[in-house]
Order: C-alpha cells, then structure tokens, then sequence
C-alpha cells in the first residue's frame, strides 16, 4: 500500500512540484495519473521510492516512512519497487539479459554482480521476466539492436526480475508508436491482473488513460485535482485537470 | 520598411594589444634568461658535425651484450606499473566524477589529491622513491604506478562526467548499493574507453621507462648515464636507436588496438 | 517477429549463451596476467620490499612536509631555479609552436601534396619518438649544460607533438569557406587569411597552451641532467638528504605550476568558448587515435 499523507516537493530555487498531496493506493490496483508537463506527475512518482524526497510531510510504502529514511532501508523499499522510464534507461553497451539481471542487484553480493557471475536462481528470474514480456529470444542481444518497444519490455522485465509489490511507469510510452504504446499498456495490465502487482502509471495521451486505466487520478499544478474511476471520466473532467481544452496533442491516436 | 537607429561599433579595447605587448616583452626577457642564441647555434655547427660524427658509427657489438638485459627491464617496469596504475585508478576515477562519487567530500580530496599528484613530474617522482627504497626497478615502477594513475584519473574521470546519467538512476531505482549501481550502469558505459586509456597510458610509460635509470630507477636510463659518462656516444646512438624502433613497434600496435575498439 | 498480443502464443524456447563471451573473458585475463608475471619475475621485487616501502617513503615524506621557509632556500636557491624552468618552457613552446604551425601546413593532406605531406608527418612522428630528456641527452655535449639545452631538446620535442595536432586540426577544416571566397576572387593569401586561420586557430592555439603547461613539468625535471631548471637543485638536495628543502623545492614547484595550469585553463575555455563551451584539449589529445574512440 502506498499512501501520501499532506506531501510536498519543493525543489531547491523554489519550485513547488507537489502541493499537499493526500492519496492512498491500495494493493493491488491499476491507477493512471495524468496531467499537464509540469503538473507533478514525475516527482510524484519518485517520491514513492525516494529519488526524489518530499520536503514536507510524508510518503508511506506498507507502513514505511519514505521521506528520511536511512540508507540501508531507502535501498529495501526500493527493492520492492519497479521504476519504468519515458527512455528506458538501458545500458545500451550490454545485453538484454545483463540489462534485467540488474533488477537482481540488490539481493546479491558486490563481488558477485562485478564479475557477473549471478546465483542459478535469479539468472531463473530474469528470463523469467523476459518470458513474461514476450522477448525471451533476444536475452543475448544488445540492447543496442532493440527497437524502442522491445527495449521499454526489457525495461518492464528488469523491473519485474526485482519481483516487485508496486511498479511505477513513468511515461512508459511516450517514446512509442502507437501499435507498440497499446502492446506495452496490455502487458502492464496483464502483469496487474495475473501477478497482483500494484501497478501506477504516468500517461501522457487521454484516450490511452481513459482505454487502459482503472482509477485515474488527476494533477494540476501538484495539487491532487481529481481522484476517481475510469468510467465516471468524461472530456470536462479532462478540461477540468488539464484547466485547459484538449487538443489533438493530447490523443495518442492523432499522432503522426 | 525603415530600419532603426545603426548600432554603435564595439568599443574598442586595449587589452588585446597589452596584452600582446606583455607576451612579447615576457618572450623577450625569458629567451635572454634561458641563454637563447642563435649566433651559438651557428657558430657549434662545426662542433655539432664534429660531435655528430662520434654518434656514428653505432656500437653494436657492445649493444649486442649490454642493451637486451636493460630494455627487457625497462619494458617490464612499463608493464607492471600500466596493469598495476591502470588498475588503481578506476576506482580514483569514479570518485573524481560528480556523477558516481560517492559523496561531496570523497569528490572534492579526490579531485585534489589527483590535482597535486598530477603536477609532478614523472622524473621527480622517480628520484623520490630512489630516495626513499633505494635504486632499481621497484624504485621505477613506483613512479610510474603514481604517473599512470594521474592520467588515467583525469582522463576517466573526465569521461564519466559525460556519462548517460539514466541507466544509474534506474540501477538505483532497484534498490541497489551505490557502487554495485555504479558498476552495472555507468562501468559498462566507459569501459571502451577505459581500455582505449590504459593502451595509451602504456605507451606514455614505456617512453617514460626509457629515460627513469638516468636518476637510477631501472631499466635502460642507468646505462644511457654510464655511457654518457664515458664520452661513449657511438653506444648511446646504438641504445637510442633501439629505443626509437621498440617505442615505434609499440605505437603501432597500440594504435591499431585502439582503432579496432571504435 | 510480429509484434502480435504475446500470452495466447506457446511461449518460444530459451536461447542458448553465445560461447563468445567466456573466450573474450579468457583472452583478457591471459593477456593481463601472463605479462604480468614476466615483467614481475623478472624485476624480482620480493614481498618484503613491498611491505617496507610504504615505511621507508614515510620516512623520507615526513621531513618534506616541514619545508625550509627561510630567506635563502626559497628565494635564492628554488624560486630562481622554478622560474628558469619557466623561461625554458615558455621559450620552448615558443620555439615549437612557431615551427611547427609552418610546418603543419605542409603536413596537412588536404593543403599539401601527398608527397609533402609523407614527408613532413614522418618528420614529425620521428621527432616525436623521443622523450625530452633523450633529445636534452644527445644535445648536452653539443651545447653544452644549462638551460639552452633544455629550450632546445623541448623545443624540437614540441614541433613533433605540436605539428602532428595542428596539422590534423587543419585537415579537419570546413571547405565551404574556403570554397566561398575562392569563388569571391580571393587567391590563397585571402583563403588563408579570412578561411583557414579563422577556424583552425583557435584549437591550435589552446594545443599551444596545453603544450606549455606539460612543458613546464618537462622543464622542470631536465635539470636533473644539468639543462637547466628546478630538477638539479632538487637532485642536490636530495643527494644531501636535505629533505625540508627537497620539500621546499617540490612545493614551490606544484604552486608555480598549479598556477600556470589554472590561468592556462582559464584561457583555453575562453578561446574555445565559441565551441559550445568545451575546456578544449586536454592530454587526450597528444594521440588522437584515441580521440576516434571517444
């Protein structure tokens, strides 16, 4: 469960990216955040493991204090919790297996992760995870020679190899074309549905939010505007979030 | 269409031209300080095609029995302290990067410590350690170890500064500790580089091993001395030339390595 | 592979481990370690060698650490000597860069004919081939001890390095310029002046700046075989194991050069400022076979 009580971001030079914010997440769920560039919606998401701290108040991961947190259990949140990034964050230099296998570094030693010689067990996980994305055939691969969507699924199955209770997409598709945005969306819906992996996820296009989301929850200029299901959302609730009209940038559909 | 008001020309400065002015005054008074002479140069031609003369024909014979033994030595110290500096220097490096130090304070003694280290030459640090454990190879390959590390720490460190920043925040994201994060996600990414540096490094330090035994640390230099001492100059041709042709060997193959690593 | 809705599909096997990667890994070790234990062999530094030196260091470094401020140490005997090194360097450089910026035109492929340039860049490599304190070597008994030498065994050193990177600075140059004025009715003095200066100069001279900064650590260690500099006074007080003034001598010699390298630095970025702020060279560039692996 991942829980905000009365949180706020303000980062250095004055800017308050997180107003306040009061949210719960249950385990379990499938939310959407959307909202404008600038609304919150990254720092929000990093707040939940601790890149980036909140300045005031407080950011519960099942009943553990984010914020000041010491090093040693900043690192055991994190383990449980699967970050995917708008650009993939690949090593792009080495495979894809070496690429998920990072989900494993933090429940092995130094020594064995520098010279790459990782227990039975978690090389298991990893192709595991691979399978679970569908590209188990390209483990050997550089990531390099992926295309964008493969390479987000392998971003997605490193963050699974972590075996994580929450995962965190931070515009996972952003960087995609549409037939891959939708191949993307399912997979992480299909992993919420048959893991039971609490799942949240920046989105940046409204009909994608609206196909693919349960819950949506909205900001506007890092204050929490609207937190609902998917099916009481209309356009006005969109107008409303965004404070603004939708346009035709707004719809994954009408791109290109 | 009417067009504003021209803008004024830019002021003229001084500057430059002191500037300038002062570089050459500065010139001027430095080559009367280092004895520059040109008429001195023309009157030693004769002397020089005199001298010149003794370098040749080049000793081989003596070369034959006395060089090898010393080159071999000289070689060996270049390799030991390449492996042996290269290898030290990337954890050095890593903490002279604001991106993967460890801390503000590791950042800023380590950039300092690499600073001051890199100021002194390789010959000084060679009569250090002569000074301190004595004449021979440990004394050479010390220096050398110190000199490598220098220049790979700036080098490297320098090269992970303008490192893709994302893959180490996702390793973070994991929950991993900061140096296996470092390790997975930024080592990966300088590692061409890396060996691309350590070659060259390796070349720097076999010219660097040639001339190290003239203040006594091992290798070839002791011999150059002896026989400078003796006014042998046909020898010295011989050992200067099979340093020339060694050092040329290694640049090729350095380079070549290099470039198949692009 | 389509790029269809994966879970209704049997799911494809697991591929084999690439048998590349365990051969690569031997290949390294062997070629570390093998040299390794030749070259250590053969130097036949014991175990107890090692463990003693860090003591046997301290106790030379210790002493160093309390220089020998007085009047005479520092003003009569290292402050000269330092800034001897420093005329020897600066003129050095000098000497270097005015000769080899000439030269460099003809070494440079795209200037020259293929002949001249073969020429002219195997002139450069052979110079290059040999450290300073070799050249300084082989001119002591020509011109003698003391600081001539060592001007000139830096300055013929620096037209080597020097022309080797100024020449490919030149060869990497826009033509469109050049072209242009070409077409403009400018002959060569024109081109040279308004098209390849212009764009070559600035690198060449931070090259320059950056040589000098390495030639004054050069020059300060000639002297240890008398041409002229700090490096003798540092060998003579070392010889007489005056280690507080060994000290002296080093640290007015870091100070001297830090400050060289920081105004040198400084320069560098403002010359190159046009270039989206870059430092400019650094010793990377003395072999820009590694600047291709960058």
């Amino acid at each position: 469960m991942i829980e905000f009580k009365n949180a706020s971001v303000t980062y250095r030079g004055g800017v308050r990216a997180l107003r306040n914010i009061d949210l719960t997440i249950h385990d379990g769920e499938f939310v959407v955040i959307v909202g404008l560039s600038g609304a919150g919606k990254s720092t929000l998401l990093r707040a939940v493991n601790g890149l980036v701290p909140v300045t005031k108040g407080s950011v519960l991961v099942d009943g553990k204090e984010v914020a000041g947190a010491s090093t040693a259990d900043l690192r055991e949140i994190r383990s449980h919790v699967g970050l995917i990034f708008q650009t993939f964050n690949l090593v792009i230099r080495t495979s894809v297996l070496n690429n998920v296998l990072m989900g494993r570094l933090s429940k092995v030693p130094l020594w064995r992760s520098t010279l790459g010689m990782w227990p039975e067990a978690d090389r298991e996980i990893a192709m595991q995870s691979l399978e679970r994305v569908g590209i188990v055939e390209k483990a050997y691969v550089r990531a390099s020679n992926l295309s964008g969507g493969q390479q987000q699924r392998v971003g997605i199955a490193r963050a699974l190899a972590q075996e994580p209770k929450v995962l965190l997409a931070d515009e996972p598709v952003a960087s995609l074309d549409p037939v891959t945005s939708h191949i993307v969306m399912r997979d992480l819906q299909r992993i919420n549905r048959e893991l039971g992996i609490t799942t949240v996820i920046n989105l940046h296009f409204l009909d994608l939010a609206r196909a693919y989301g349960k819950r949506m929850v909205g900001l506007q200029a890092g204050e929490l505007v609207y937190d609902g299901n998917i099916a009481d959302v209309s356009d006005d609730t969109f107008r409303e979030i965004y404070g603004r009209a939708i346009t035709p940038d707004d719809i994954m559909e009408m791109q290109g | 269409m009417t067009q504003g008001a021209r803008p004024a020309p830019p002021k003229k400065s001084a500057v430059p031209y002191l500037a300038v002015a002062a570089v050459i005054a500065f010139t001027v008074f430095a080559a009367r300080q280092v004895g520059f002479s040109l008429s001195q140069i023309v009157n030693n031609f004769q002397t020089a095609r005199d001298f010149i003369g003794r370098f040749f024909p080049p000793d081989w014979a003596w070369a034959k029995e006395n060089v090898p033994g010393p080159m071999i030595e000289t070689i060996q110290i270049a390799i030991i302290a390449a492996i042996i500096g290269c290898s030290v220097a990337l954890p050095i490096a890593f903490w002279a990067s604001k991106l993967t130090a460890n801390n503000r304070w590791v950042y800023y003694i380590d950039k300092w410590f690499l600073n001051v280290i890199r100021t002194i030459p390789d010959i000084f640090w060679a009569m250090l350690f002569v000074t301190g454990i004595g004449f021979g190879a440990f004394a050479g390959v010390l220096a050398l170890i110190m000199f490598s590390l220098s220049i790979m720490g700036k080098l490297l460190s320098e090269t992970i500064d303008s490192a893709d920043p994302g893959p180490l925040e996702a390793a973070k994201a994991t929950g991993a500790g900061h140096t296996q994060a470092v390790q997975a996600s930024v080592l990966p990414q300088v590692m061409p580089n890396y060996v691309a540096y350590a070659l060259y490094i390796f070349e720097l330090d076999i010219r660097a091993s040639t001339v190290l035994g003239i203040v006594g640390a091992g290798g070839i230099g002791r011999v150059l001395e002896a026989q400078r001492a003796f006014f042998r100059f046909d020898r010295i041709m011989a050992i200067v030339i099979v340093i020339f042709v060694i050092v040329f060997l290694i640049e090729q193959v350095s380079v070549f390595v290099r470039r198949r690593l692009v | 592979m389509s790029e269809v809705f994966r879970d209704t599909e049997a799911p494809l096997g697991r591929p084999e481990a690439p048998r590349g990667t365990r051969w690569i890994r031997w290949t390294v070790v062997v070629v570390l370690v093998v040299p390794s234990i030749w070259a250590a062999s053969g130097l036949g530094i014991s175990m107890q060698r090692i463990l003693e030196a860090p003591a046997d260091m301290w106790r030379i470094i210790r002493p160093m650490l309390r220089p020998d401020f007085s009047y005479n140490q520092v003003f009569e005997r290292t402050l000269p000597k330092v800034m001897e090194s420093l005329y020897i360097a600066w003129i050095g450089t000098i000497v270097g860069a005015l000769f080899s910026f000439l030269l460099s035109f003809a070494a440079a492929k795209n200037l020259s004919p293929r002949w001249l340039t073969f020429l002219v860049r195997n002139l450069f490599n052979a110079i290059r081939a040999f450290p300073e304190l070799l050249l300084a070597f082989i001119f002591l008994p020509i011109f003698g001890l003391g600081a001539w030498t060592g001007t000139l065994a830096i300055g013929l050193h620096s037209i080597g390095t020097l022309g080797k990177l100024s020449s490919e600075v030149i060869e990497g140059i826009d033509p469109g310029p050049l072209e242009a004025i070409h077409s403009a009715g400018g002959r060569w003095p024109s081109v040279m002046r308004f098209g390849v200066l212009p764009q070559v100069l600035p690198t060449i001279v931070a090259y320059w700046l950056y040589r000098f900064e390495i030639n004054l650590r050069v020059s300060a260690f000639l002297g240890v075989i008398g041409a002229g500099g700090v490096g003798a006074e540092l060998v003579s007080q070392l010889r007489f194991r005056n280690f507080p003034a060994a000290g002296t001598v080093l640290l007015v010699t870091i100070c001297v050069v830090l400050i060289i390298d920081t105004v040198s630095s400084m320069i560098r970025r403002r010359i190159i400022t046009g270039k989206a702020g870059e430092e400019g060279p650094t010793e990377l560039f003395d072999e820009p076979a590694a600047v291709g692996v960058l």
